[in-house]
């Protein structure tokens, strides 16, 4: 009983953020349930992110209904690799990745299964009856471009994209993560599916050391390489996109999933208006700690009448959420 | 926020003070009992008479209420007959009834009848009834193959029995004998214990035996209850005689209608006596009498004379009709139910699904009792997902795959039932509809869980729903705090102030401890 009492003593003072405290300090208090759909729907969330000229992954097209099953032809024609997905889909459930076509009717997997058009229709009909999206509700299919890995990755992921998840408090960030796929959490990136999380030092881009079921790792467990000490490429750039996803969806506390492209460099995939705080295990900082400083620095600015732009936000989180090395 | 914070503390105080308020005047002012103890069995038997009218008439009705038997007492009796004028003929020995008229009476009537009983303490050995009956009756004229079988039947039970009790005996039991011809003769095709009564007076009265046909109802915790059908006979108890040897004592004797046992059990009282209808209602139709009976504890009753000595301003739970109280009782502690698992989600953090599935559960639990349903819940919710997770193979949409889910629980329930009652488990019967909506609903949202998080997830959130379930129905049924709630239901304000303070409840929860305890190392 009295070590339950320190342990929670000693997290208070690290400033660790509570699921009670996310829920009714953050979630309740900055997001605004009717905004949800923006980023529920990635669709919304796409056409929103394209209207005001933010980077992600370009739109081959939508599939609504039956009738659209059968243009599926015409949408596929210029396109060797793409990626279908459900609109409303969670978890990574219900996509797939086609890298490559073999002839008129064949495709290629990533895992080099052939796969026929036919087959893909099949998997376009199950995603808009709902199969995979939240409820059984009826959904829509995102046919859209291939993200293809940054080979810094190389060496320390399985299979799958590793991808970038940024908090963001009222267009603050406050705190990132690199997560990386294994061979546990089949090729997703995905932490409650045994993916791991790397913690990333806002100011540089530079990896930390990692977090897998809520344990601490240093190396990866499928290619043995240390996950630290890794300088993210277009690092500012990240931060920019994430910092403006506050101007775009209006919701005050999000998590940002981003991916860096070989060639197109950074982009947005989509964003979360439940972040989980896993995040915290990785960065071996608690959320809290530096929630407190972006809200006493906007209470500040409010009483001084004054807002700051995108760079002086991005600018304040690299000064105070700094990492030294 | 900072007004925000302020609002909800006035809101938390203004409902805490309320309900302290009102509970402490219930203790000090009312001296309502603050515990329930344990001194004695009072009976609650209610009489709910409907009956309907066509067009204005004049109605009378006529109800017999229980003779003053011993060894219970009439602690004190009600009668809820508004815009009916009220006679009670006492004049008859062993039998009383109450006598409703009105001139002008329009459309579905319901009165009702409240007998509260006691036992009496002080004499063990009291007679049932102080009065006396003839004991020679003219036998029944009869014709034929009747009279025929009828005189075998009394030749029968005389080379079997010594005396009048074991002649009596004896004729209940030849008549409750399936494979006699003659009885089946007398019986005919009508094998209900009415027809029986009538063929067992019959056969003694060619005995010159007279026997009186006893309604009596049984005094066990089980809400609505029919009354059960026993035959009564004066004699001189040839053993008895020895006593007192001046004088033949007569006694009733009581037999029981199926078995042919003397004497009436302790836990069955006479309600009325004789082959009249317990219920005539003149000008009516539909007319019914139905019986609900519950036991609480004395000090119960001193709070119903309570209520009833200041009738006019009373809204205790106590006035109210018995079915509608045991509902009330489960109702008004739902609330903690729902608070076990709001402490359990938020403090502890232990996953169930949703809020309110725990509870429907523990309701549930209820019904099937504890272990047995616990067992239950586990095999059938087991089978069921096993059963979904083989239909994922079959690429089936989610809907349809629901439908043969839900489908194959209803005939999983219906087969451990029949299951369970072959091995001698009655519980298994117990399933009813409420626990089967319940037990789908689980399935369904654990399928769910389960598409959208996996299988470990979804079996930590089984097992969490479980263990909720169970904290919240042992809450829900602790005997004296179900009678605290029932009596002071104040005390839901103050939960409600308590909810409202757990709704800014920020700290961590318990689990969370665990959760991030790599960041100190």
């Amino acid at each position: 009983m009295t070590s339950l009492i320190q342990t929670w003593k000693a997290l208070r003072e690290k400033g660790i953020m509570g699921i009670n405290q996310r829920n009714a300090d953050y979630i309740l208090k900055y997001n605004n349930r009717r905004l949800y759909p923006l980023v529920d729907d990635k669709i919304l969330t796409k056409q929103k992110a394209i209207e005001a000229g933010i980077h992600v992954p370009e739109l081959y097209g939508i599939v609504r209904t039956e009738h659209d099953i059968a243009q599926i032809g015409t949408i596929l024609n210029n396109h060797r690799d793409f990626v279908i997905k459900p609109a409303q889909g969670s978890g990574g459930d219900g996509i797939t990745v086609i890298a490559d076509r073999y002839d008129e009717q064949r495709f290629k997997t990533v895992s080099g299964r052939l796969i026929t058009l036919p087959e893909i229709e099949y998997q376009l009909s199950n995603i808009i009856t709902g199969l995979y999206s939240l409820g059984g509700m009826r959904d829509s299919a995102i046919i859209e471009y291939r993200v293809k890995p940054d080979p810094i990755f190389k060496s320390i992921s399985f299979e799958g994209v590793p991808d970038i998840r940024i908090i963001v408090l009222m267009g603050y960030p406050v705190m990132a993560m690199l997560r990386l796929p294994t061979r546990q959490s089949n090729g997703k990136a995905n932490l409650h599916q045994g993916a791991i999380g790397v913690g990333i030092d806002l100011s540089t881009g530079r990896t930390l050391n990692g977090t897998w079921l809520n344990e601490k790792i240093d190396r990866h467990p499928d290619t043995d390489n240390h996950v630290s000490g890794i300088i993210l490429p277009d690092w500012q750039k990240f931060m920019h996109l994430a910092a403006s996803c506050y101007e775009l969806v209006g919701l005050g506390y999000i998590g940002v999933d981003l991916v860096l492209d070989q060639e197109k460099g950074p982009l947005i995939l989509e964003i979360n208006a439940r972040p989980g705080l896993n995040i915290q295990i990785a960065n071996d900082t608690g959320l809290y700690q530096r929630t407190s400083k972006v809200e006493a620095h906007l209470a500040k600015q409010k009483s001084a009448g004054l807002k700051d732009s995108i760079e002086q936000r991005i600018l304040f989180s690299q000064q105070n959420f700094a990492i030294k090395s | 926020m900072r007004s925000l914070s302020i609002h909800l503390k006035i809101l938390i105080a203004i409902f805490l003070l309320l309900g302290l308020t009102i509970i402490g005047y219930q203790i000090v002012v009312l001296k309502t009992p603050v515990t329930e103890k344990q001194v004695d069995d009072l009976w609650t038997i209610d009489a709910k008479i409907s009956f309907d009218v066509r067009g204005t008439k004049p109605v009378k009705v006529q109800f017999y209420i229980p003779p003053k038997l011993e060894p219970y007492t009439i602690a004190n009796e009600l009668f809820l007959a508004k815009n009916y004028g009220q006679i009670i003929d006492e004049s008859q020995l062993d039998s009383r009834h109450v006598t409703w008229s009105a001139r002008k009476i329009t459309g579905k009537q319901t009165l009702y009848y409240r007998l509260n009983l006691t036992k009496r303490h002080n004499d063990e050995k009291a007679t049932l009834s102080n009065s006396k009956g003839i004991t020679w009756r003219e036998p029944i004229a009869i014709k034929g193959p009747d009279q025929l079988a009828v005189d075998a039947l009394v030749n029968e039970i005389r080379s079997k029995s010594s005396n009048i009790a074991t002649f009596i005996s004896t004729a209940i039991n030849l008549i409750n004998d399936n494979n006699n011809d003659n009885v089946n003769l007398l019986l005919g095709n009508n094998r209900t214990i009415e027809n029986k009564a009538k063929v067992i007076e019959l056969v003694l009265s060619h005995a010159y035996i007279p026997i009186q046909k006893v309604y009596t109802l049984k005094l066990v915790n089980s809400g609505v209850q029919t009354p059960s059908l026993w035959i009564r006979s004066y004699y001189v108890d040839a053993n008895k005689k020895a006593d007192n040897s001046n004088e033949l004592v007569g006694e009733w004797h009581y037999f029981n209608t199926q078995t042919g046992n003397i004497g009436l059990p302790n836990d069955e009282i006479v309600w009325w006596i004789g082959d009249n209808n317990v219920l005539s209602v003149d000008n009516g139709i539909n007319s019914q009498v139905t019986f609900s009976m519950q036991k609480s504890e004395l000090t119960a009753l001193s709070l119903a004379k309570l209520s009833s000595a200041n009738s006019q301003g009373d809204y205790s739970f106590y006035s109210l009709p018995l079915t509608t109280q045991s509902a009330y009782k489960i109702m008004l502690m739902i609330p903690f139910g729902v608070l076990i698992i709001l402490l359990l989600r938020n403090i502890v953090g232990i996953n169930t699904l949703g809020t309110f599935t725990p509870v429907l559960v523990a309701l549930a639990f209820r019904e099937t009792g504890l272990y047995f349903g616990l067992i239950f819940f586990s095999i059938i919710v087991a089978i069921g997902l096993s059963l979904r997770s083989y239909l994922e193979h079959l690429k089936l949409q989610m809907l349809p795959r629901l439908s043969i889910v839900l489908t194959f629980v209803v005939l999983l329930i219906i087969f451990v039932g029949l299951f369970s009652h072959k091995l001698g488990f009655d519980q298994g019967l117990s399933i009813t509809l409420f626990p089967m909506v319940i037990l789908t609903m689980t399935i369904e949202r654990l399928s769910i869980t389960w598409e959208e998080r996996g299988g470990a997830f979804a079996f930590r959130v089984a097992i969490g729903t479980l263990v909720t379930a169970s904290m919240a129905y042992a809450v829900m049924g602790f005997e004296p705090f179900t009678y605290f709630v029932f009596t002071f239901p104040a005390i839901l304000l103050i939960l409600i102030a308590f909810m409202l303070a757990m709704g800014r409840y920020r700290g961590y929860r318990l689990t969370e401890l665990f959760r991030f305890k790599a960041l100190l190392s």
